[in-house]
């Protein structure tokens, strides 16, 4: 029973951001082609939202690589 | 998930994938410039520019359908079009014969208020790129093959999807592992860009799929639902003279009321009868501009013979059309387009890396073999 849990918050934890881009996306597909003009806006939101991961991601990286140098006190920065 | 599911998951993904890569390249490297096609037409002169004017009154369909005969002399026309984003421009298509091969068409621009010839249409670089993008210069075998190239791509995503599981679960969302190896850190943004980007790949995937069936499909509907319609008309010979193109579209607009003609079909040709024309409308909205409504109508005496709604597989073609293409959101949804076929491409890239940085560390005693072969890039 426990253990049960565990796995569903686990495949929570490692599902639940891809899910939510990938319903994203769908809905800003639809929307520009089911409510014109309101709905480009929000494809252009929605679409766009996995690129903005990317780029959030690369960013991150970085800027702790940026925060933490390899030669510095703390040694290389970890990310997560 | 045990060993042995995630070895046979592996290795669905790696073979769909290693099979499909260089033509998916090709796809994703053709379909980045076709997203921006009118605007490189425009930068490179191939795109007709429709001539400034006071008055608003527009060519009779009749006059642009002769304008058209009198520039391609000896053919005949093929269709007539009226695109809904470019209303100052009509175009008609003309070819030696009313069946005549698609490639062997010409199509012409004409102003839509003086019917003046303003250029050919579908010219230029683009149409190579084009080319290589539907069937790769193979007509439909070619197609066909790209079509099964784009399946394999979708089991490739699915199967990716389900080692996303396996491969990611002791991490948090969007880690790259800096510390690690290089092969490491690429396996994470391969993980990260395909599933964050799975929905619309898959999207793109299975509605070009769907492109690829379209020759197929109109078959299809000339077989099945044209044939009915045209039955009552059986063994009737092809027009001695044709009806005029205003009667046809006046015709068809009073029969589907509140649509517009988005284009006729000549009687011979694909799209209808060898004794009808068939006038295809569209809708006002964004999603009806794109359900077309055939209106058949008789050749010689432009009378209306029978309308009817697309099967929903023609209409499941017309609606895939735009979610492949990524047209119809304006210029920032094109953009996130072209991004995400970007991303897309570093997603092959990287998986083929990822094979091949893992046969490599499989067999070391080949690695300075492959490695003077196909130094793994840095």
């Amino acid at each position: 029973m426990h253990g049960s849990s565990d796995r569903v918050r686990l495949w929570i934890r490692v599902f639940a951001a891809p899910v939510l881009l990938a319903a994203a996306t769908i809905i800003g597909l639809l929307a520009a082609l089911l409510w014109g003009g309101v709905g480009q806006y929000v494809a252009w939101v929605t679409v766009g939202a996995p690129l903005l991961v990317v780029i959030w991601t690369f960013l991150r990286r970085r800027l702790n690589r940026v925060s933490f140098p390899k030669s510095g006190p703390h040694g290389r920065a970890r990310v997560d | 998930m045990r060993a042995r599911t995630v070895r046979l998951w592996s290795v669905v993904h790696t073979w769909t994938s290693l099979i499909s890569t260089l033509f998916l390249l090709l796809l994703c490297l053709t379909g980045l410039p076709l997203i921006f096609h009118h605007e490189i037409d425009e930068c490179l002169g191939y795109a007709p520019q429709p001539e400034a004017h006071a008055s608003a009154a527009r060519a009779t369909p009749q006059v642009v359908a002769d304008a058209a005969l009198a520039a391609d002399p000896g053919r005949v026309l093929q269709y007539v079009s009226w695109d809904k984003d470019e209303p100052g421009i009509v175009m008609a298509f003309t070819n030696s014969a009313p069946d005549g091969a698609p490639d062997n068409a010409t199509v012409r621009a004409f102003d839509a208020v003086s019917a003046k010839l303003l250029g050919p249409v579908g010219v230029g670089p683009m149409l190579i790129v084009l080319k290589l993008h539907t069937d790769m210069f193979a007509g439909q075998a070619g197609k066909l093959f790209l079509g099964a190239m784009g399946l394999l791509f979708a089991v490739a995503i699915v199967s990716g999807v389900v080692l996303y599981w396996p491969f990611t679960r002791r991490l948090r969302f969007a880690t790259i592992r800096d510390s690690a190896a290089r092969r490491v850190r690429w396996l994470d943004w391969h993980n990260l860009i395909g599933v964050v980007t799975v929905a619309w790949a898959l999207v793109v995937g299975l509605t070009g799929v769907v492109n690829t069936w379209a020759e197929l499909m109109l078959n299809q509907w000339k077989a099945t639902e044209l044939a009915s319609m045209v039955a009552p008309y059986a063994g009737k010979p092809p027009p001695a003279h044709l009806a005029s193109l205003d009667d046809v579209v006046a015709r068809a607009r009073q029969t589907a009321p509140g649509m517009e003609v988005a284009f006729i079909a000549f009687p011979g040709t694909p799209f209808t009868s060898s004794h009808h024309f068939a006038a295809f409308m569209r809708g006002d909205t964004a999603l009806t501009a794109r359900l077309l409504q055939p209106v058949l109508l008789d050749g010689e005496t432009g009378e209306v013979a029978d309308s009817r709604a697309l099967p929903l597989y023609l209409q499941a073609l017309l609606i895939s059309q735009p979610l492949h293409f990524g047209d119809y959101g304006g210029m920032p949804l094109k953009v996130i387009w072209a991004a995400l076929d970007g991303l897309t491409i570093v997603v092959i890239g990287s998986g083929l890396y990822l094979w091949l940085a893992r046969r490599r560390k499989r067999a070391p005693g080949k690695a300075d073999a492959f490695a003077r072969r196909a130094p793994v890039p840095s």
